[in-house]
C-alpha cells in the first residue's frame, strides 16, 4: 500500500503552493469521491475553512442524490459554492443524444469557461488522477491552459522537484492537480481512515453500485455487492475492470478523452 | 517500500515496450484495455505494440514514439510497490524526460542489443547522474533480434559499463532481455541458457530501502495564514525533526522564534518529521521563501554559489539575469562566471571560462544571487536543487555544488 500520510502531505503542499502563487484560485467539485477528497484536503491545508470558492459545473443531468449531497455538504463545511451552468445550451435542449462529445463540451467545458471569465479565476484545482485514464496519466501537477482554454499537451512545461510552472500570460489559467499521484484504492483507503462523508451512490444496492459518478444519462453502475467502504477496498484489490468503465463519454470514439481535454475539459 | 524507477535510454530501444510488457505479464491491466487497443490498431492499421499501454496520445500511436512522460503504479511479486516512469527518448523531449526522472531513486537504462550505446543512452545516463539517481539497472533489450547470442550481450555490456563507470556508476546490474518476447522481464527466459542472472522484476523486488540518515532540521516556509486569532506559518519539513518548544532561526529573514504549537488540522501534534506538511505557531513573522533550522545548526544564507545546470531553452551568458527557485524561494540571480561548458551527451568538459552556453547544454556556473538559503546537493538534496525560469517559464534545472 502507498503511505496515505505521504500522499496527503504532498497534496497539501501542492494546494498551498497554488494558493501562494495565484491571485484567484478556485476548486472544482463534482461531488464524486475524488473531488470530495480534494475538498477535505483543502480544509486540512487551510485549517478548516476553504479560502476560495468551490465550483460545481451543473449540467442539469446530475443524479438527484448528488444535488442533495452537494447542498448538505456545502452547509456543513461552510464554503462558498459557485454553480457554473451553461443556461443557453440547457435551454436549447443540449443533450447526450446529439453526441456526447458536443454535450460534454457545451455543458461542462463551456460552462466552466464562462464561469472563469465572469469571476476571473486564474487557477483551478482539480481532482484528476493518473491512474484513471491514459490521457490523465500524461498530466503535470500545474498544467497551463491558454486563452482559448486549450491544453498544449505536445509542449508541457518542465516540472521538477515540486517547482511548478507559473502563469504564462493574461487570459490564461492554470489547472492544478494535487491528487494526480493517488490511485482509486488510495482514495477509498483515505476516505475510510478519515471517516469522510461520501455520496451513498458508491455503495451497492440490489447487486449494483456506481464506481465513477457523472451525468445520469452517461453513467452506468457496475455489478457489485460492495455495500461498505471495506467491501469497496476489497473489491478494488482484486478487480480488473477499469474505473471509468461505466462512463460513456470516454468511449464514444477513439481518443475522445484526449480531444475533450485538449479543448479544456477536465 | 514504494520505489520510483525511471526507464531511460535512446529512442526506439524499447523503453515503453518494456513497461508495457511488465504490466501485461503481471496481469494488472484492466481487462478491457487490450480490447480497446486492438480496436485502435484496426482503426489506425497498426501492428500490436506493448508500448500502446503507455503511449496514450493519438500522435504517439501515429508516430510510434513517446512524446511525454507517463507514470504507472505497479506492485512487484513481493512487498515492493513501484512508480514506474516512462520518458521519451528523443532529444527534443529532454524536458519531459527530466520531468519524469527527477523523483526517481533507480534508473533502468534500456540499451538495444543490435544498436548498442547511442546519443540519448549517453545523455540520459549523464542526466540521471546529475539528478543524483544512485542506482542504475541496465536492460540489454531486443536480444531476440540478435538470436539471443551471448557475444552481443557481452559487447553491449562492456560498452555500457564503460559509459557508466565514467559517470561514477561502478557495479550496475545487467539483464539480458527481449521485452517484445517477454524474456527475463516478468518471466525467466528459456532461450538464453548462458544467462544466469535475474529477471527485471526479481532485480526490482530485491531492492531494499536505503536507511535514511538523520539530518539537521530544515523547514521551508510556504505562507502565513491568519485563522481566527492565530497566525499560522505553513510549510514542509524537508529534513530532520521539528518539535514543539524548538527555538528556530528563519533565514534569510534572520528571525528567531519559539515553536508554540504544531498544527495538523484538526489536531495539534508534538513533533513533525521530514515530508510533513504542517502549520506552526511561532513568536515571529517569517515569510514565504524562508528556511528554518535549529540554533545549533542554522541554515546559511548565501549571495553566491556554484551550480551545475542543464539548460533546455535559449542561451545563458555571463552577466545574464535569470530567476531561480529553490525550496519556496524565488530569487533573481546573475551569471557571474561560466567555469565549465559540458556536453550533455558525453558529460565531457568542452570549454572553460566561456561567455555563453546554448540549448541542451550543461555547465558549471557561479551565480550571484539575492540572499537565500541553499545547501549542497550531495548533503541535502531537498534544498540543493533549483529550477531556472524566464518570464515565468521553466527553462532549466540545476544542482548546488557548493557555496562560493
Amino acid at each position: 500500500m502507498l503511505d496515505l500520510k505521504d500522499l496527503e502531505n504532498r497534496s497539501i503542499y501542492i494546494v498551498r503552493e497554488a494558493y501562494a502563487e495565484f491571485k484567484r484560485p478556485a476548486v472544482l467539485w463534482s461531488m464524486g469521491k475524488d473531488s470530495t477528497t480534494m475538498l477535505w484536503l483543502c480544509r486540512k491545508a487551510f485549517f478548516g475553512q476553504i479560502p476560495f470558492p468551490v465550483i460545481h459545473i451543473d449540467t442539469s443531468y446530475k443524479f438527484k442524490q448528488m444535488y442533495q449531497y452537494r447542498d448538505h455538504l456545502a452547509r456543513e463545511w461552510g464554503f462558498e459554492l459557485v454553480i457554473a451552468k451553461n443556461e443557453t445550451a440547457i435551454e436549447e435542449g443540449c443533450s447526450p443524444e446529439e453526441g456526447k462529445f458536443e454535450c460534454c463540451t457545451r455543458l461542462k467545458t463551456e460552462a466552466l469557461k464562462n464561469c472563469l471569465e465572469e469571476r476571473g479565476f486564474d487557477a483551478l484545482i482539480l481532482a484528476i488522477r493518473r491512474d484513471e485514464h491514459g490521457i490523465r496519466a500524461k498530466e503535470r501537477y500545474f498544467s497551463p491552459r491558454d486563452e482559448q482554454f486549450k491544453w498544449d499537451y505536445k509542449d508541457q512545461p518542465l516540472e521538477m522537484w515540486d517547482h511548478f510552472q507559473g502563469l504564462l500570460g493574461k487570459g490564461t489559467h492554470m489547472r492544478i492537480h494535487p491528487i494526480l499521484h493517488w490511485r482509486e484504492l488510495d482514495v477509498w483507503e483515505y476516505v475510510k481512515q478519515e471517516g469522510m462523508p461520501v455520496n451513498p451512490m458508491y455503495f451497492a444496492r440490489n447487486g449494483q453500485r456506481y464506481r465513477s459518478l457523472g451525468c445520469e444519462p452517461c453513467t452506468l453502475p457496475i455489478a457489485s455487492n460492495a455495500a461498505t467502504i471495506d467491501e469497496i477496498v476489497e473489491e478494488l484489490r482484486t478487480t480488473r475492470v477499469a474505473e471509468r468503465a461505466g462512463r460513456a463519454q470516454d468511449k464514444e470514439k477513439t481518443f475522445t478523452m484526449q480531444k475533450l481535454r485538449a479543448l479544456g475539459y477536465m | 517500500m514504494n520505489l520510483n524507477a525511471v526507464i531511460v535510454g535512446h529512442v526506439d530501444h524499447g523503453k515503453s515496450t518494456l513497461i508495457g510488457r511488465l504490466l501485461y505479464d503481471s496481469e494488472v491491466l484492466p481487462e478491457d484495455r487490450l480490447a480497446e487497443i486492438q480496436k485502435l490498431l484496426e482503426e489506425y492499421k497498426k501492428r500490436f505494440e506493448f508500448a500502446y499501454f503507455l503511449d496514450s496520445f493519438e500522435e504517439e500511436l501515429q508516430e510510434e514514439r513517446t512524446i511525454d512522460t507517463t507514470r504507472v503504479l505497479f506492485k512487484g511479486k513481493g512487498e515492493n510497490y513501484y512508480t514506474i516512469v516512462d520518458v521519451p527518448g528523443h532529444k527534443e523531449f529532454i524536458k519531459n524526460m527530466l520531468t519524469g526522472a527527477c523523483y526517481a531513486q533507480v534508473a533502468i537504462l534500456v540499451v538495444s542489443a543490435p544498436d548498442g550505446v547511442q546519443e540519448q543512452t549517453r545523455r540520459h545516463a549523464f542526466l540521471a547522474h546529475m539528478l543524483g539517481i544512485d542506482d542504475v539497472i541496465v536492460v540489454v533489450n531486443k536480444m531476440d533480434l540478435v538470436d539471443y547470442q551471448q557475444s552481443t550481450f557481452d559487447k553491449v555490456k562492456t560498452e555500457t559499463a564503460e559509459l557508466l563507470s565514467s559517470l561514477g556508476y561502478n557495479n550496475p546490474i545487467f539483464i539480458s532481455v527481449s521485452a517484445m518476447e517477454g524474456d527475463n522481464v516478468y518471466r525467466p527466459s528459456g532461450k538464453m541458457p548462458w544467462y544466469q542472472g535475474a529477471t527485471l522484476i526479481e532485480v526490482l523486488d530485491s531492492l531494499k530501502p536505503k536507511e535514511a540518515e538523520e539530518k539537521p532540521l530544515r523547514f521551508v516556509v510556504q505562507d502565513v495564514y491568519t485563522v481566527g486569532a492565530e497566525k499560522i506559518t505553513v510549510g514542509r519539513v524537508e529534513s530532520g525533526r521539528l518539535k514543539k518548544g524548538d527555538e528556530l532561526v528563519f533565514q534569510p529573514s534572520n528571525l528567531k522564534g519559539k515553536v508554540e504549537k504544531i498544527k495538523l488540522f484538526p489536531e495539534e501534534i508534538a513533533e513533525a518529521v521530514s515530508g510533513d506538511s504542517i502549520g506552526i505557531l511561532v513568536d515571529c513573522e517569517p515569510r514565504r521563501g524562508d528556511v528554518a533550522g535549529l540554533l545549533s545548526s542554522q541554515p546559511k544564507t548565501v549571495t553566491s554559489f556554484l551550480g551545475e545546470v542543464a539548460l533546455l531553452e535559449g542561451t545563458l551568458g555571463k552577466g545574464d539575469e535569470i530567476e531561480m527557485k529553490c525550496g519556496t524561494k524565488r530569487a533573481w540571480c546573475q551569471v557571474d562566471e561560466i567555469r565549465e561548458q559540458i556536453n550533455s551527451e558525453t558529460g565531457a568538459v568542452i570549454g572553460k571560462d566561456i561567455d555563453r552556453i546554448g540549448e541542451n547544454e550543461a555547465a558549471v556556473i557561479v551565480f550571484k544571487t539575492e540572499p537565500m538559503v541553499i545547501e549542497n546537493f550531495s548533503e541535502m538534496p531537498e534544498l540543493g536543487r533549483f529550477i531556472l525560469s524566464r518570464k515565468k517559464k521553466n527553462i532549466g534545472a540545476g544542482v548546488v555544488l557548493g557555496a562560493e
